[in-house]
This record gives structure tokens, sequence and C-alpha cells, in this order.
């Protein structure tokens, strides 16, 4: 008995230390990378590259080209590591991310989402199934404790803060949205959408509330603030987008400040002049999108190496800079020399998750001029809780405005 | 027809039940494409917006979405889109079955059947790229608002807005007016010249024509039509939330932001309850259209 015993234990620890042996030489054995739950399990950057490589693809999801800077991301990531990006719908909503997952066959599933906290909060807590697979980035420690999961499922990965948008033709110029209600604006102020559905148009209501003496914890003022502006006929209920600011349709909106380089650049295409500008009486920040690797993501290395790529605090080249002998590097070098993720998002207008942390290091870029906050202001955030007490207001209210 | 019924009995009255079981399975062959169309496009769908509407968040049955179905700003939602469906069926019926007669009645060949084309390639015109074509046009800046102020009107000098109500009524009469032309020119086609010559011939004015025998023959095609733009304007979506930002409660614009928006993730289940009451609705609506066109049917036999 006793020596059964023994021997058992025996070859319990002989099985017990040859895969402690196999884990910390991961180049003796292949590392499944959907189960991987850091650089380390993945077997190190020059190893993660070569298998993502070798995948060849990327399904991400509603990531329009000129939100965020994505446009850059994708096509830096695209021709540093030779992985072709597949964007499903780029218009799309977070809702659309959440029922793709839930929906799409095997290979039309999404490796990556970027999506709302509201869709983050329709999907987790207590008795759902998690769609998400954990997976910690090598900066994780430097993303707020608040906006990330412990286990890594999700993690929060730039936010915007409210800026008003102008053509230039208006006069006098808006600095703040208690401006707003100049006659001369009559029938130019249009907001993103529906408040009750389009997060931004949302948070601009927010932003008008605090400019009006609301608060995180009251948006009210913000709807009476437009009620009043529709009243006055300066509120047009047309969606502030491209194509009708370039019909004329509208001069001012508020928009994410994240949105204003790839605004500035379309509209200077078609021939105007868009100006964007943080109000000085509302510093309205919102909460971060959320990252996170699909469970059922059919790229699991090249996911894995997206979100390395996001949260990377690199200053480094994008894809106009790089050279045919970058491109020869290996993996690891390679990374180390491209603009990390978190930069990217700094270039767009964004304020990046590690933002606090890329300061104190010296690493962050310059983002781009005219988008600055105001010194000395109050940055207000709303957190996920005072949202959801302001959506009911807004959707109770917005629809007999 | 007639031939089958006779051969799947035998000369002794019993069944032929190869011919009969023949029978059934031509019947079931022909059908087989549209039943297979219908489940997957219609019946599938159908069922699925019903069970989840009786789920919470969780997945758990429940009754709760119901619940809010009645309460505001649902309540008023529903009002707003039967009443903006109503009132876009009124403004483009008459005119669009005033065309169709004019057309039908004094149009050669040549004007009719390009009436009909012109007609169909408006009727399917709508969504986001319909609002924009009106905002280009009537917008603050647009090109007809420009070419208005040259001749010296101001359409915004008042309070003229494109983005309410009214303007949504206004915009939708762009496809609604074709699609009552579509809809309604084989009706007034199909009262006979036969038959106003008959009328005339026993003494009978073109008044009296159209009072006893025209109007009754037309008006269950008519209300059939009206019942078609009813559906189309209550259940237009994209156009709608385009031109208002949600500033108007309209149903399917509320669906919308539950199944589909970035703010609202909680009550999605919801939208599926509101969609199955625009489901009842419509049913209540198609009641009397298929009561009329089977009498309209009868009509015209």
């Amino acid at each position: 008995m006793n020596l059964k015993r023994v021997i058992a234990a025996a070859a319990a620890a002989a099985v017990a230390l040859g895969m402690t042996v196999a884990v910390a030489t991961p180049s003796t054995a292949a590392v499944n990378y959907c189960k991987a739950t850091n650089l380390k399990t993945a077997g190190g950057m020059d190893a993660l590259v070569k298998a993502a490589k070798k995948e060849g693809q990327l399904n991400v999801i509603t990531l329009p080209r000129d939100w965020a800077n994505y446009g850059e991301a994708m096509d830096l990531f695209s021709k540093a590591f030779g992985i072709k990006i597949n964007d499903d719908n780029p218009d799309g909503s977070s809702a659309y991310e959440i029922q793709t997952i839930q929906t799409a066959p095997a290979a039309k599933q999404p490796d990556v989402v970027d999506i709302g906290v509201a869709a983050l909060n329709g999907v987790t807590g207590a008795g759902r199934p998690s769609l998400f697979a954990n997976y910690k980035v090598a900066t994780f420690n430097h993303i707020p404790a608040d906006w990330k999961d412990a286990g890594g499922a999700w993690y929060g990965d730039y936010q915007g803060i409210i800026a008003l948008a102008y053509d230039s033709s208006v006069s006098p110029a808006p600095t703040k949205i208690s401006d707003l209600t100049n006659p001369a604006y009559k029938g130019m102020v249009a907001l993103g959408g529906d408040p009750s559905g389009a997060q931004q148009a949302f948070m601009s209501v927010f932003a008008a509330s605090v400019a009006k003496g609301g608060s995180a914890t009251n948006i009210q003022p913000g709807i009476d603030f437009f009620k009043d502006l529709k009243k006055s006929g300066n509120f047009t209920s047309v969606v502030a987008n491209g194509e009708n600011y370039v019909s004329g349709a509208y001069k001012i909106s508020l928009s994410w400040n994240f949105n204003g380089p790839g605004a500035i650049a379309s509209a200077k295409a078609a021939g105007k002049t868009l100006k964007y500008v943080i109000p000085t009486d509302a510093v309205l920040a919102g909460t971060p999108y959320i990252q996170a690797i699909n469970k059922k993501a059919p790229h699991c290395a090249a996911a894995r190496l997206w979100e390395e790529f996001l949260y990377s605090e690199n200053k480094g080249k994008l894809s106009s800079q790089l050279t045919k002998a970058d491109l020869k590097l290996s993996g690891s070098k390679l990374f180390a020399k491209i603009m990390g993720g978190q930069n990217i998002f700094v270039l767009g207008g964004a304020t990046p998750i590690n933002k606090d942390a890329m300061i104190k290091a010296k690493k962050i870029v310059n983002g781009p001029a005219g988008l600055n906050i105001p010194k000395g202001a109050k940055i207000i955030q709303p957190n996920p809780d005072q949202q959801d007490a302001a959506k009911k207001l807004v959707v109770a209210q917005w629809p007999t405005l | 027809m007639s031939r089958i019924e006779v051969t799947h009995l035998d000369r002794k009255g019993t069944p032929n039940w190869g011919a009969l079981t023949g029978r059934l399975l031509g019947l079931i062959l022909g059908l087989a494409p549209l039943l297979v169309f219908m489940s997957v496009f219609f019946f599938w769908p159908l069922w699925n917006v019903l069970w989840t509407s009786f789920q919470d968040n969780y997945g758990k049955f429940s009754f709760e979405n119901y619940g809010e179905v009645f309460q505001e700003p649902y309540l008023t939602a529903f009002k707003n889109s039967i009443g903006l469906g109503l009132i876009s069926a009124v403004t483009s019926s008459i005119p669009g079955a005033i065309l169709a007669y004019l057309i039908e009645s004094r149009g050669g060949e040549r004007l009719r059947r390009l009436v009909a084309s012109v007609s169909s390639v408006l009727a399917n015109t709508g969504g986001v790229p319909l609002a924009f074509m009106f905002i280009a046009a009537f917008g603050m800046e647009g090109s007809a608002t420009l070419f208005l102020k040259l001749l010296g009107i101001n359409i915004y000098s008042g309070d003229f807005t494109l983005f309410s109500f009214a303007g949504i009524v206004f915009v939708y009469t762009y496809f609604q007016i074709p699609m009552m032309v579509i809809v309604f020119s084989p009706a007034i086609h199909g009262i006979r010249n036969e038959w106003q010559e008959a009328a005339r011939s026993l003494g009978a004015s073109r008044l009296q024509f159209w009072k006893n025998i025209g109007l009754p023959l037309i008006f269950p095609s008519f209300i059939a039509a009206f019942l078609l733009l009813f559906a189309s304007a209550f259940s237009a979506f994209a156009t709608a939330r385009a031109m208002s930002s949600g500033t108007i409660a309209l149903v399917p614009l509320m669906i919308g932001n539950l199944v589909d928006g970035n703010v609202l993730a909680e009550q999605m289940n919801l939208g599926k309850a509101l969609a199955m009451g625009m489901v009842i609705v419509s049913a209540l609506a198609m009641i009397p259209y298929l009561v009329i066109q089977r009498r309209a049917a009868r009509w015209q036999k």
C-alpha cells in the first residue's frame, strides 16, 4: 500500500515537473494560443508574432477608420505583421458586436471587440456565461483598476471628451456650450444622433447639463437646454455626420474630440474648414470604451498580438514610415519599433487608458493641436451607474422634446 | 384540376390511392419553395421575436416587457406611429389615386408605361438616402432652398422645418404617391369601357356612372391600397431616424435604440415586445385588407 502511494506520488510529481518544464520552455511544446493568458504563456513576442503571421488574418468589428485613429492603427498593424484585417460593419453599434458573437458562424466571429460600457454591462455579471477570453496585456498594470476585469476578460482602451465642432463660417465662433443659444445660430446646431441610442449624443446632452449647472448626477438641465434650443429653432434634428455637414444642413455640433482629426480632414477634402474646440464651460469625459478578446476568436494569436499592440506605449514609426528593412526584423524588434496603440489613440485626439503611466514614463506623444483641455478646468466623468440613471430621464423625455 | 379530381376515384368509387398520393406529393412539392422561403424569412424570425419578447435580459421567462409597452414613452410612440401611418396614407392615397386616374384615362400607352417604371423606382426610394435627398434640397443650405431664395422666397423665414412630424409626412409622399399609383392603376384599368358605354346608352350621366358604378367598383381597391400605404409609413425607420434624431416618438426608432443602440443594453427584449406590438397593429390593418380584397376579387370576376 505504502509503496503504491509512494510510486503514485512520485509519478504525480514527475508529471507535474514535466508540465512545469513544458510551460517554462514553450519552444519545445506547441502553444495553444486560444488558452494563452499573457505574453509569457504565449511564448514571448517573437513566437506570438510568428503564430499571428501564420494565421494571417484578424477579424475586427465596427471600427470606423476615422474613429479614434483606428484607420492608422489597422494600417500599421496590417503592414508591420503582414496580417489582413477584416472590419465587419464599420459603422455598426456595440449591440451589433455582441449579437454577432452570440449568433455568427465560427468563421465570421470577431477576434476582438471594442464596445461601450452599457453593452459590457449587458453581457457580464452573475449568472451570465462569459463571452470573452482572459488575457492580460504586458501593460496590464498600467490600466486603472476601475477599468479592467481582474482576470483580464476585458479592459478599457481610450476615452473621449465632448468638443464643440463648428464650421469656420460661423460667426461669432462658439467657445462654450451656453453660447449655442445665440439667435445667430438659428437652425445650425445638431447632435450626432439620438441620445437614447447613440453614446456620443447622450454624452453631449450630459455636457450641456454640466454647462448649465447640472452634474454627473443630474442630466436634467441638459435635456432642458436642448428643449429650449429646439423651441428657439437653433437645434435641428438632422443627424450630425459628414454628409449632412458638407451639405450645409447644420454648422455646429457636439462630438467626441477623437473624431476631430478625421472629420477635419474629410471636411478639408470637401472644401470646408471645420474647427474643434473643448468648451470652456464643460469638460465632460466619457467612460472608456472596452476592449476584449472573443472566446470564440478564430485567430487566437492575432487577437492577442492586436491587444498587445493596442496597449503598447511605444513611441515609434507609423505605417507610412516603415521601411523594408524594418519589416525584416524579428517579431519582438519590429514590435518595439512601431508606434504603440496607446500613442496612436493620442494622435487621434483620444485619451489613452494608460495615460498616467505614460506621462510618468515620458512616453506620451503630443496630441493634435486645438484639442487641449482649458487650463484649470474640472473634468467631469459620469460613471456607469450615473449614466444608467440619466438614461432613464433621456429615454422618457427626448421623444417629446 | 377537374381532370385530376375525377381520376382519384376509380370506377367503383373507391379511392385511387396512387393518384391521390401523387396529387398530394405534387401539391407539397409545388408549395415547398414558398414554404421554405416563408419559414426562413417570416415564421422563424417571427417566432424568435415572439419567444424572446417573453424573456428578461437573463433569458428567463417574464411578462415584464409587455408591462412596459403600455407605459410612456412607448404609448405615445404607438399613438404617433399609427397617426403618422394614417396621415401619410391620407395625404398620399388621394393625390396618388387622382394621378392614377388621369394617367389611365387620359394618357397614352407610352405615358402609362413611363409612369409605371418611374413610379416603381420612386416607390422603392427610402431610408437614409431619401432623407439626405431632402436635406440636400430643402435643408438650411439646400439647393432648392437657395434657388427659392434667389427668387425672393425664404422658406426658413418663418417656422418651417423639415425636421418635424409634418416634415416627415412631406418626405414620405415622395415614395408613397408613386406606390399608390402602382397599386391603384390596375383597379382603374379594370373598369371596362363597355360598362361606361352601356351606362351611357341607358341614359346615365358621367357623374351618375361614377357615383353608382365606378366608385363602388374601385372603392375596395382604394381601401386596400390605403392600408398598404398605412403599413409602409407606420413601419418606416431609417428616414425618420435620420431626420428626427429621436425627437419624435415613433415605435420603430425606439425599437432601433433598444435592439441596436449603444446607450441601452439592459432592455433588448423590450424592443422585441414593441416589435410584437407593431406586428399586431399591422395584422389588424391586414384584416380589413383581406376582407375587402376578397370582395374586390368577387366584383372583378
